[in-house]
């Protein structure tokens, strides 16, 4: 049931979470733990990802395949495996970690990054910390993807995993190359965000995607060019190291006492997975190509979460209180996109339009002026205002509190 | 104990002996004879599980059976071949034809089906008549706290298995969303009889199973689900929804078979399995959802914010206003048990078996909605 994306009554219900049709499996403990940096969590808050214990949709539920333990696969064939990631946004973490698991692993690592190892970019995060991924044994080097054969000359790798393109333009020198070069399997990071929206959530694999995704013909690409490949589609990464906006959007304002502004009612439910468990099954993809072979893979929590809890766990890790304050993006005129770390999420307009100013600033418990919460602030992190800018706005004014939508 | 001879109410069920004569499976018989078939190798394919009930032929007691789940799973335990025995307080016929199921299907199980009338408050009366009976197997479909339990455990000593129908209800509210069986349980619900049920049954030894539906809809559903919904779309009415509309829910069609599923299954021992729709829904995806299953055009939605209403003790919406929906991944994957029915087939098989022939349990009261239209008006 496939919702028109410009219908504002059915925008709401777009892509919200994905699910994946397998069960999650018991092997995986070790990565099951949020590494927020304070421990501060009491509930046994668990993301894991959703597994893989048949290779295929088609495959009737009721077969069993079973899995052997991991510790097992760990005394076995070690492999050599380049990983060509890309130089931003939010999958960049994934190359990151899974260079670090391979390596724990014993495998042989190799992480490609598109453009100069010079380059501004790789002044962020992830990048600035692959010296780890250098101390741990694996090899760090930077290219295009075009290059790729002169980058790499006369090296061969067992595994491939593209982690940069997002359309078949982009992955098909890197396709092209791993099946000159013999590479065995190739793996593709793709997107949760390629199915078509639905009104009956969850997405599962085999759902209808948009035909306008890349990611759809690097896929069907993939099945044609190499008898063993896999690809993942993740949804939203937490993890330190991350490139992207994630939950450190969230930290930043609850450590500085701000309040948390989150389009809509905050009811819109999204999936939020840790980058090592995404790395963790792909880990296990490599470990086990059979099993993983032909297949796609939803690579997300078991559990989806509102965009008001995911700001009520970022408190709790952080150990300190959130204030959240809804807002209507539209009626404010801010581009949610730019606002909100989560896309997709625009809600639909309260039927009552609100007539009320929309500064957002008001007095805290403390004394202190709070900084206005207008989006282009938040997205900074500063105010545009001074506090005494503030007190002097404020002046015999009534202050004004953002009404719930 | 005197078997209850069957009854025919047909003055209720109008205009439904067309098709009746190629639906003689009722489990939410389908009009469409290739679903039919889809879905009668379904049940066949549900193998070892199937095999271990139909095997040997057990003396099953039902509390209560004839109002929703118990009409369906009454049927599909006697067509195993089991003794099935309702205990009820004979308010409502033992057996009553459904729209859809033939005459000769009708009077097999109606022939068959056994009635122990009594009222299950009366614990003493419960105590001596099932030990005088000794059931193998009993479901309890409409018990609602520990105490009600009680007797009939203590009555049946060598019970081989009590499966108990407790609700989703139950689950805490979270933003982590689904609702697994594993979650934390609001003590303070006010589902917290199931609760107190289900600690019940695991203090008593007794191999117990509990599942845990969240709505439940189909044919002669007494709660008003879907029912809401038909009433405004044939009215040609707006349909009002609370706040955003895009709480997420869940509906169950399937429950009878899941209840028969876990029957004489080990797996099922000691095992609470939520048990609903495969997939989840909107409340506005849902109302779309009920105008398909109709054959209505696609309706009006109107949002509105229920604070700002005096409804009274009237509800203006039938489902909690909030996200509430459970993975069945469980039942999946230890039971082999699925879904059959999607939500709009679900729909469309309770619209053409009861709504969408006049019949229905509620009359249809637009009160709420005119409080909400008529200030909305008001104010636009």
């Amino acid at each position: 049931m496939a919702a028109a994306l410009s219908s504002p009554l059915t925008s709401a219900s777009s892509v919200l979470f994905s699910s994946s049709n397998y069960p999650s499996l018991p092997s995986f403990s070790p990565s099951q733990r949020l590494s927020f940096s304070h421990s501060a969590l009491s509930s046994s808050y668990s993301v894991s990802p959703a597994l893989f214990t048949f290779p295929s949709p088609r495959l009737s539920p009721t077969a069993a395949v079973s899995f052997s333990v991991r510790a097992a696969t760990a005394a076995g064939e070690k492999k050599k495996v380049l990983i060509v990631n890309t130089n931003s946004g939010g999958h960049s973490i994934i190359g990151f970690y899974f260079a670090k698991e391979l390596l724990g692993s014993g495998h042989n690592v190799t992480i490609l990054t598109v453009g100069e190892e010079g380059s501004d970019k790789m002044k962020k995060p992830p990048f600035n910390r692959f010296s780890e991924i250098v101390s741990a044994g694996g090899r760090t080097v930077w290219g295009d993807p075009p290059e790729i054969g002169k980058v790499l000359a006369g090296e061969t790798f067992d595994v491939v995993l593209d982690n940069n393109g997002k359309d078949l333009d982009a992955v098909r020198p890197v396709a092209d190359w791993a099946k000159e070069t013999g590479v065995k399997q190739f793996l593709f990071i793709s997107s949760a965000g390629i199915y078509l929206p639905t009104e009956e959530p969850p997405h599962v694999e085999g759902d209808a995607v948009k035909g306008s995704a890349g990611h759809v013909g690097v896929e069907k690409y993939m099945a044609e060019t190499f008898s063993n490949w896999a690809s993942f589609r993740p949804q939203y990464m937490i993890g330190s190291g991350n490139n992207k906006d994630c939950e450190e959007w969230f930290f930043d304002r609850i450590v500085r006492n701000r309040p948390v502004p989150i389009p809509g009612s905050g009811m819109q439910l999204t999936n939020i997975s840790h980058a090592k468990d995404l790395s963790s099954m792909l880990t296990l993809a490599v470990e086990k190509p059979e099993a993983a072979s032909g297949n796609i893979f939803n690579s997300v929590s078991e559990r989806a979460v509102t965009l008001d809890g995911m700001a009520k766990l970022c408190a709790k890790a952080a150990g300190l209180p959130v204030e959240i304050v809804h807002y209507d993006p539209k009626a404010i005129g801010v581009d949610a996109k730019k606002a909100f770390p989560f896309r997709n999420m625009v809600q639909k307009r309260s039927d009552r339009a609100t007539t009320k100013p929309l500064f957002l600033s008001y007095e805290h418990a403390s004394g202190m002026w709070i900084f206005n919460v207008c989006c282009c602030c938040c997205c900074c992190s500063t105010s545009m205002l001074s506090h005494e800018q503030q007190r002097k706005f404020w002046d015999g004014r009534e202050p004004q509190t953002c009404l719930r939508i | 104990m005197a078997r209850m001879v069957s009854l025919q109410q047909q003055a209720t069920h109008p205009g439904f002996s067309l098709l009746t004569s190629s639906l003689s499976d009722f489990n939410g018989a389908r009009l469409h004879s290739q679903l039919q078939f889809k879905r009668k190798m379904g049940l066949q394919n549900r193998g070892a599980l199937q095999v271990s009930a139909s095997n040997s032929s057990k003396n099953i007691l039902i509390m209560g059976g004839t109002r929703f789940i118990g009409i369906f799973l009454s049927r599909l335990l006697v067509k195993e071949g089991h003794q099935v025995t309702l205990f009820t307080r004979g308010k409502a016929p033992i057996a009553q034809q459904l729209p859809g199921e033939s005459d000769q299907d009708f009077a097999d199980f109606s022939s068959k089906i056994l009635h122990l009338k009594g009222d299950r408050k009366d614990s003493d009366f419960v105590k001596t008549s099932l030990s005088a009976k000794g059931f193998d197997v009993v479901y309890d479909i409409n018990g609602r706290e520990a105490v009600e339990v009680e007797p009939i455990i203590e009555a049946l000593p060598n019970l081989e298995q009590f499966i108990y129908c407790s609700s989703a209800g139950v689950y805490l509210k979270s933003d982590l969303l689904p609702h697994s069986e594993v979650d934390a349980v609001d003590p303070k619900s006010r589902h917290k009889g199931k609760l107190e049920t289900e600690s019940f049954l695991e203090s008593t030894g007794v191999n117990w199973t509990s599942i845990r539906p969240v709505y439940i809809y189909g044919p002669l559903n007494y709660n008003p689900v879907e029912e809401w919904f038909f009433h405004r779309l044939k009215a040609g009415r707006p349909i009002p929804i609370p706040n955003s509309g895009i709480q997420m829910t869940q509906l169950g069609h399937d429950l009878a078979t899941a209840f028969v599923t876990v029957l004489g299954n080990e797996k099922a021992s000691k095992e609470v399995f939520n048990i609903s729709g495969e997939k989840y829904v909107t409340f506005d995806g849902l109302a779309r959802a009920c105008a398909k299953a109709g054959g209505f055009p696609e309706p009006e939605l109107v949002h509105y914010n229920p604070k700002e209403y005096d409804f009274g003790k009237k509800k203006a919406f039938p489902f909690r206003d909030q996200h509430f929906f459970a993975s069945i991944d469980k039942a999946k994957h230890v039971l082999g048990w699925k879904p059959e029915f999607d939500l709009v087939e679900g729909l469309t098989d309770s619209y053409e078996l009861d709504f969408g022939r006049g019949t229905f349990r509620k009359e249809a009261d637009f009160s709420t909605d005119d409080i909400i239209l008529g200030k909305s008006l008001v104010t636009a």
